[in-house]
């Protein structure tokens, strides 16, 4: 069984030692007028390559540009679209991070591609492959307010994953093997699987060469956990921090699809243990089909401070070899 | 029911109290003091005095606008977790996290045994409530909140963590208690983020308020109704207080279905707004609570801190608020 180490999405933009606050000084003289757009781009570009080589060193394999540039999980793509304006402040699930809705007001449309650019910086500044991770397009339909003549989240959502799906198209052109999307608002509303399903096919037909990984965190993946792979995706990426029953769930049900396990808690700072993690890899591995999996923290790094992200990742590593070591 | 309370208590207030949620904003100069602390340039006792005079300033402001119920402002306070985190025994500072923008705050860490200090608001608020004949409001973070917003480090689970902090907070309670407080806000705006929570941050409320002779306020945010009623009527308050401004939320419907059991403060101004609302406007607002529930018992508030706010829109919003709560009063009293 091969365990690869991967992030699930964002990383901390600043730290608390001095040489780490190059970002949010940059951002407020951006702010007050004192900074150009093309200065601060490359002040994203170089804290992009600082987190990138942040995580190979802490021996991650496959890694992510760590999402500098996004505002948040939602207006970040929606501020590349026509017909969508960007909203106040909401709370972003259960997380203390907040985000801007955005309000569709018109048929939406990218008029360039959004992300693209991002994928082929990291990639040209990363010694090892980068997963691009975007925010999918039902948690996208949700997270927005409906208008524009979208009178449903399903009709909006099958807006969303029709250019979500160019986007893919650009990004596996580029060299993507693996493309992340994450819902995690499909655990909130199990009765929409059909909706996810038919905007994630848009996906899947455009994907090219490269495999689809769904990611869900902020929740209890547990009731939705075997229709998930009636889904066209090709990973599953599971949150393990919610759900206590998940590992004897895997080990009963199996896994058809390879799965990031996302036993690493990428919302607290407390360090995991062999104690806690080995059990659920005894208990899971043995369920898998694929000849690998990967390893993950839960969701995004950004919720924890710089320093103790990079020190999640070290114990991924640590924990990974020694579990390995153990049983070769 | 809880008027009687409030009798029981000593308290004698009219029609549609009027209150606000906590916070008011720093004066500039309040603001600039703080920097220059963190700083080291000046002590704490400096910082201090300019607390006191801003205390000062904001409690003359709420009894020149008419309010019923006063805070003390919080005009010492940085947020509402890191405040109590500091100076609580078993929390350490942590590292810089983003919450939006460019936006960040050291989240405290529980790294041992969570205690509480001795009086960690009583000063603050009986140096206030002598400013003031007006009754003087306690002004505590709940235990889920605080939980909620703190890594934890040490205890096994956030449950444990929460009925920790809930047993160490009930101290601090009985301390404004004793201090002669007769309202104590308990503040859980986190309350709704995850449902299947809610029976443990219940218990952990139970803990902190069972017993004590107080009358209890709860404020919780914006979405609170939509996701944990009518579970959230379990919490053991007197009042519950919930953002409506914002909100086109249908109480009737709601209430209809379920019957609000505890007294309601409604939130009727927008915080997040610099648009100072028309008194109409805010009748309008009130009126769908008197719609949906006798009329003693709603209080009528802000639908969060005004921290956000300058002194200027404060000011003008609560006197807009006043305006169209002493309208409604007159109406009452003159039609038998």
């Amino acid at each position: 069984m091969e365990l690869i180490l991967t992030t699930a999405g964002s990383y901390p933009r600043i730290g608390d030692a001095a040489d780490l606050q190059r970002h949010r000084q940059a951002y407020a003289q951006r702010e007050r007028g004192e900074m150009s757009e093309e200065a601060f781009q490359k002040v994203e570009d170089e804290t992009t390559a600082q987190v990138i080589r942040e995580q190979i060193e802490a021996g991650i394999e496959l890694v992510t540009d760590g999402q500098i540039r996004w505002y948040d999980p939602f207006s970040h793509f929606a501020r590349g679209l026509e017909g969508v304006e960007i909203n106040g402040l909401l709370r972003l699930f259960d997380t203390n991070l907040y985000f801007r809705q955005p309000v569709v007001k018109g048929r939406v449309r990218r008029q360039r591609p959004i992300l693209l650019r991002e994928y082929e910086f990291a990639r040209s500044v990363s010694s090892r492959p980068v997963k691009p991770v975007l925010t999918g397009p039902y948690t996208l339909a949700r997270g927005s307010v409906l208008g524009g003549g979208y009178g449903s989240v399903h009709a909006l959502a099958v807006a969303y994953a029709g250019i979500l799906a160019e986007e893919a198209r650009d990004l596996a052109r580029a060299g993507a093997t693996l493309i992340q999307l994450d819902e995690p608002a499909i655990l909130h509303h199990p009765e929409d699987l059909n909706v996810l399903q038919e905007a994630l096919a848009l996906l899947a037909a455009a994907r090219g060469t490269a495999r689809l990984a769904l990611h869900t965190s902020f929740g209890d993946v547990t009731p939705l956990y075997r229709d998930l792979h009636a889904l066209p995706v090709d990973v599953l990426g599971l949150d393990f921090t919610y759900s206590p029953k998940l590992p004897a769930l895997i080990a009963d049900a199996g896994a058809e699809k390879a799965l990031a396990l996302g036993v690493i808690d990428a919302r607290n700072t407390k360090l995991e243990t062999a104690e806690q993690v080995f059990p659920v890899l005894d208990a899971v591995l043995p369920a898998l089909k694929a000849r690998h999996a990967y390893l993950t923290p839960s969701c995004g790094l950004e919720f924890l401070p710089r320093e103790r992200a990079r020190q999640k990742l070290e114990t991924m590593r640590q924990l990974r070899d020694a579990y390995l070591g153990g049983r070769s | 029911m809880s008027r009687q309370k409030l009798k029981r208590l000593g308290l004698d207030l009219p029609l549609l109290p009027t209150s606000t949620v906590g916070s008011f904003p720093k004066p500039p100069e309040l603001a600039q003091a703080r920097t220059k602390y963190a700083r080291k340039q000046i002590t704490k006792r400096e910082l201090e005095a300019l607390e006191k005079k801003a205390t000062e300033f904001w409690v003359q402001t709420q009894e020149e606008i008419g309010l019923d119920v006063l805070v003390d402002g919080e005009q010492y306070r940085g947020d509402m977790v890191a405040h109590f985190a500091e100076i609580m025994g078993g929390f350490q500072t942590g590292g810089l996290v983003r919450s939006y923008g460019n936006r960040y705050y050291h989240k405290p860490v529980i790294v041992g045994e969570v205690r509480w200090p001795g009086p960690m608001t009583v000063s603050w608020w009986r140096w206030t409530q002598a400013l003031t004949a007006k009754p003087v409001k306690g002004m505590l973070t709940g235990p889920y909140t605080v939980m909620d917003w703190s890594f934890n480090d040490h205890y096994p689970d956030r449950k444990s963590a929460c009925l920790a902090l809930a047993r160490e907070i009930r101290k601090e309670v009985e301390a404004l208690i004793e201090a002669g407080a007769k309202i104590i806000q308990i503040d859980e705006p986190a309350i709704s983020v995850r449902q299947e929570e809610l029976p443990f941050a219940i218990e952990a409320m139970h803990l902190t308020v069972d017993g004590l002779p107080a009358y209890f306020i709860t404020h919780a945010c914006y979405g609170a109704f939509e996701t944990i009623y009518p579970d959230m009527l379990e919490l053991p308050v007197d009042n519950l207080d919930l953002a409506i401004s914002n909100s086109a939320l249908d109480l009737l419907k709601i209430f209809e279905k379920n019957p609000f059991t505890k007294d309601l403060s409604l939130g009727v101004l927008d915080v997040h707004s610099h648009k100072i609302e028309t008194p109409a406007e805010i009748s309008a607002r009130i009126m769908r609570g008197i719609r949906v529930l006798p009329p003693d018992r709603i209080w009528v508030d802000p639908d969060c801190g005004l921290k956000t706010r300058t002194v200027e829109e404060s000011r003008a919003k609560l006197e807009a608020m006043l305006t169209a709560v002493r309208q409604i009063r007159s109406q009452r009293t003159s039609t038998p």
